[in-house]
């Protein structure tokens, strides 16, 4: 927007104020959880390593001399988002207590696998740990930053 | 206009374009609701994501940038 458009600017503000008007008010208490795994998200060092690089990995070259083509950039950036949602989601619900890998796919929706894979990760970054076992079971809590 | 809810939003406004535009906007009298709380940043570009995050957090109802 330019700024010779003082028009356009009335014109948007009237038209969002509409849009937010149908999507009703926003509850911050109600939303609080799922803001939580956002900010999580986007503070994860991989994705603030990542954000804004699209012009120096698909244009120029990494420091392996590597190029991305924008498609496989664009790839990365999503399995990066994907993979550091899935984290921040069992975080969420290993703030809850200690958790079995059965308990944490079936709180997050997510395939034991995934759970598996996810929290191995988080286990080798030092953001979970083994908590107790309750017979064989091992359960797993979230590491306090 | 619906009187029942007034939504309160957030917009970020790029000191060199939009926040100009919104200057003028209100120069020459055009009439939009006064539903916007106006943030001037030197550049739409700085606002980051978390930016947005936080104005939700703090009960806004939506979050506006303007470039």
């Amino acid at each position: 927007m330019s700024a010779a458009e003082g028009q356009a600017f009335a014109d948007f503000v009237t038209e969002l104020t509409k849009t937010t008007q149908e999507l009703g008010p926003f509850d911050k208490e109600k939303s609080r959880r799922a803001l939580g795994i956002v900010e999580n998200v986007l503070t994860s060092p991989r994705l603030r390593w990542l954000m804004g690089m699209d012009r120096q990995l698909t244009q120029r070259e990494n420091v392996f001399h590597e190029k991305l083509d924008e498609g496989r950039y664009r790839e990365l950036m999503r399995g990066v988002v994907e993979n550091e949602y899935q984290k921040a989601l069992l975080l969420d619900a290993l703030g809850d207590g200690p958790l079995s890998v059965r308990e944490m796919a079936s709180a997050t929706g997510l395939p034991v696998y995934t759970v598996s894979m996810r929290l191995g990760e988080l286990e080798k970054s030092g953001r979970a740990d083994l908590h107790s076992y309750e017979g064989k079971t091992p359960r797993f809590l979230k590491v306090a930053a | 206009m619906n009187d029942s809810h007034e939504p309160k939003m957030l917009a970020f406004l790029c000191n060199w374009c939009s926040y100009a535009g919104a200057d003028l906007a209100g120069v020459s009298r055009f009439q939009y609701p006064p539903t916007v709380r106006v943030l001037r940043t030197m550049c739409s570009g700085r606002v980051d994501s978390l930016h947005m995050i936080e104005g939700l957090k703090s009960g806004f109802d939506s979050v506006l940038v303007f470039g």
